[in-house]
């Protein structure tokens, strides 16, 4: 018991409601119908959002939430049930955003007693949230102020004790720029949707958390059974041992052999230099040891150090697939010690690598066409494959300073006051940077980052291998596996378990809501999971709408290098989609979600999902979708099966 | 010559495994590079992303030797 809370099924038992603007901090029993009907994790978040921030609050200013929310699988005793999902108002895509790390954090605010943290207002002062069982205190962070996360961790440990996990922030994030990432671990980030940033305008340096308690579960005799035929099974999975000798590093290769890798700010997609950054190079070059999360023995984590002539040794964790592309062939950089080395550099100043990637390659691209000069770089350059101008460049954005100013908020923002046809070459959806795929032949995965609801990010759907099997010249029927993707992937980020794990290893979603059916006793099935993971997706995009103000087909399109630039090298050169082609996709995607053409939600599927009140909000503002002619599909997604001989 | 492919997720499917959950016996005529084996079964390399031979890694070019079990990775869901 903790806090005069009980843990069952799955919960720690508290919540805590912190204003930093006060310093109150408030105890109540977890809404266990919140989780049970939201899914905890990205679905409460996504809830709480929706409810309590005002549709005008300034995302940096007080009257965000920024949440923390550790999930009901989470520290259990499952493999990898070791994620914490945070959640705010996102300063780049100005919707909801969220962004999960691994690492041993989630569990170990379970084992404190606590689901969830919900912060409000701005602390008058830079703070930390100290939590060691039932003690939970804001304290005076002044010391931390300024350092570098992978800097401010082992001091805090210092100070604290190493049974401390904590997470940090770095001057990213505490100066505002919009893509800030949270770092645990010393290498685990919570990096899209710029959490770091909110976390850094409300004065919150660090999270540093201690807990020493068990987490009830509903039927520990069958989750262990269960757990145990999973644990064997995947042990002489074929998957495992490379898994655990590269991480995700080892698909660099064969994401260029398929012409999907960006190259110079998505140019091209095959990159000629592939060999000095890829996986064997990371571990022949860079390794030091394998790293874990809690409850994980995939170890894909990747300690390394990073050596380049002229420059301290330096360590760090990664570089993993997305920092390797997006740092490495995105930038034009040869040698996996220039990616490694900007990968330590961006991790510590607390800079989300994908989207840090993503910027320093648009500013890249716009010193190569001549949009930005040196008089603009303070007397530097900016040239592809300059481990030096890329150092000197994020040194400007941290700081603000000059153009990094522009910058700091992202490609989209950049692109706004650059102007002269940049817009067309800033890689990003809604605000926020494409990952590390190119989509222009691979229909599916640009219709993932399209109609993503954080802005052109992967994870929710990735659809790369079912572009290749279909003909990545056709972009008819990509729609329904999107979306079924985009159902069934952000559950993980509910529950707080590691997709890599469950998702890699041939465990199936049946058996994931077994797992979670024994620690919850819920006794759900596999389609109600999918349902509600469709509810929380409709109830994201209502809440954008009524954010933004203006239909969602506004928003879902990739910027105009996605048609009109032909891939010029490689493999797929000549190959790319039309503009007709992404119409085509965008309708046949709203229709399967029972949207209308404009990109909004019909009442008929809001209706359905149990959401009217969000169907009565956006009405007001004029946004409710159309009634669909033929009304809405009964299913909203199909799986996809591989095709067989 | 006798090889064994195994293969986990997507690839799995493909490779028809006939020894266990993961495996596929392969009888294979004289020498040849596992791309060459591969197209003989009916795999398309292309859902490949990583061939492990040995505990270390190797690409579509290397002929294996009677008895060698390759194992063949499919690419991540998105890294």
């Amino acid at each position: 018991m903790a806090n005069g809370f009980t843990s069952s099924r799955g919960l720690a038992g508290t919540t805590l409601r912190i204003n930093l603007t006060t310093g109150e901090i408030k105890r109540y029993p977890t809404d266990e119908k919140l989780m049970r009907e939201w899914f905890g994790g990205r679905g409460a978040i996504a809830k709480i959002l929706y409810d309590e921030v005002p549709r005008d609050a300034d995302p940096l200013g007080p009257e965000n939430l920024f949440i923390m929310s550790a999930g009901v699988m989470s520290g259990c005793f499952i493999p990898s049930g070791a994620k914490i999902e945070f959640g705010s108002v996102s300063p780049l895509t100005n919707g909801h955003g969220d962004s999960n790390m691994g690492g041993h954090l989630g569990p170990t605010l379970k084992f404190a007693g606590y689901d969830m943290v919900i912060m409000s207002g701005i602390s008058p002062k830079p703070i930390y949230l100290f939590i060691d069982d039932d003690t939970v205190e804001l304290r005076d962070a002044s010391k931390y102020w300024g350092m570098g996360s992978l800097a401010c961790e082992p001091a805090m440990k210092k100070d604290l004790g190493e049974d401390f996990e904590i997470a940090t922030i770095g001057p990213a994030g505490e100066n505002g720029i919009r893509f800030s990432c949270i770092t645990h671990d010393f290498g685990r980030q919570a990096g899209r949707t710029g959490q770091g940033a909110v976390m850094g305008s409300k004065k919150l340096k660090a999270i540093a958390v201690r807990g020493t308690r068990g987490i009830n579960v509903y039927n520990l005799n069958k989750l262990t059974e269960q757990v145990t035929a999973i644990i064997k099974r995947t042990q002489t999975h074929p998957n495992m041992a490379p898994w655990q000798k590269y991480g995700t590093a080892f698909f660099i290769e064969w994401s260029n052999d398929n012409a999907v890798i960006p190259t110079r700010n998505f140019q091209t997609t095959y990159y000629e230099d592939i060999k000095g950054i890829s996986g064997e190079a990371l571990v022949d070059r860079c390794l030091i040891t394998h790293k874990a999360c809690f409850g994980c023995w995939m170890n894909c984590g990747k300690y390394t150090k990073a050596v380049l002539p002229g420059k301290q040794t330096v360590y760090l964790e990664g570089p993993e697939y997305e920092t390797g592309a997006l740092c490495g062939s995105n930038l034009g950089m040869t040698d996996i010690n220039q990616v490694a080395y900007l990968n330590w550099l961006m991790d510590n100043v607390g800079m989300d690598t994908m989207s840090g990637g993503g910027v320093v390659a648009f500013a890249m691209e716009c010193f190569q066409r001549g949009l930005i000069t040196t008089d603009d770089l303070e007397g530097h350059t900016l040239n592809w494959g300059s481990v030096e101008d890329t150092e000197h460049f994020v040194d400007m954005m941290v700081h603000r300073r000059g153009i990094g100013e522009y910058f700091s908020g992202g490609t989209k923002r950049a692109a706004e006051k650059i102007g002269r046809g940049s817009e067309k070459f800033a890689m990003q959806v809604k605000g926020q940077e494409m990952s590390g795929y190119d989509g222009r032949y691979a229909p599916g995965m640009l219709l993932s980052y399209m109609t993503c609801d954080i802005g052109a990010h992967h994870n929710r759907s990735w659809t790369i291998t079912v572009d290749m099997a279909e003909g990545r010249d056709k972009v008819e029927g990509r729609a329904k596996v999107v979306v079924y993707l985009q159902h069934v992937r952000p559950l993980f980020d509910c529950w707080c378990i590691c997709r890599l794990f469950w998702g890699e290893l041939d465990i199936e979603p049946e058996e994931i809501v077994e797992s979670l059916n024994h620690i919850t006793g819920w006794n759900i099935d596999a389609a109600e999971a999918f349902k509600t993971s469709e509810k929380i997706w409709n109830l994201v995009r209502c809440h954008y709408l009524e954010r933004n103000k203006a239909n969602g087909r506004t928003f879902d399109y990739p910027p105009a290098r996605s048609w009109e630039d032909k891939i010029p090298t490689g493999p797929s050169a000549g190959k790319g989609l039309t503009k007709e082609q992404i119409e085509t996709m965008l309708d046949e995607y709203y229709a399967c979600r029972g949207w209308d053409s404009d990109g909004n939600p019909s009442r008929e599927v809001l209706h359905d999902l149990k959401l009217d009140f969000a169907a009565d909000n956006i009405e007001k503002i004029g946004l409710l979708g159309k009634p669909l002619p033929n009304g809405i599909p009964a299913v909203r997604g199909e799986r996809y099966k591989p095709k067989a001989f | 010559m006798i090889v064994y492919f195994r293969a986990g997720g997507q690839l799995r499917a493909r490779l028809k495994p006939d020894v266990d959950h993961y495996t596929r016996k392969v009888e294979v005529d004289g020498e040849k590079t596992i791309a060459e084996i591969l197209k003989d079964i009916s795999v398309d390399s292309a859902y490949v992303a990583l061939i492990h031979v040995d505990g270390k890694m190797t690409d579509l070019s290397f002929k294996p030797s009677n008895g060698q079990t390759i194992t063949l990775q499919p690419p991540v869901s998105g890294g």
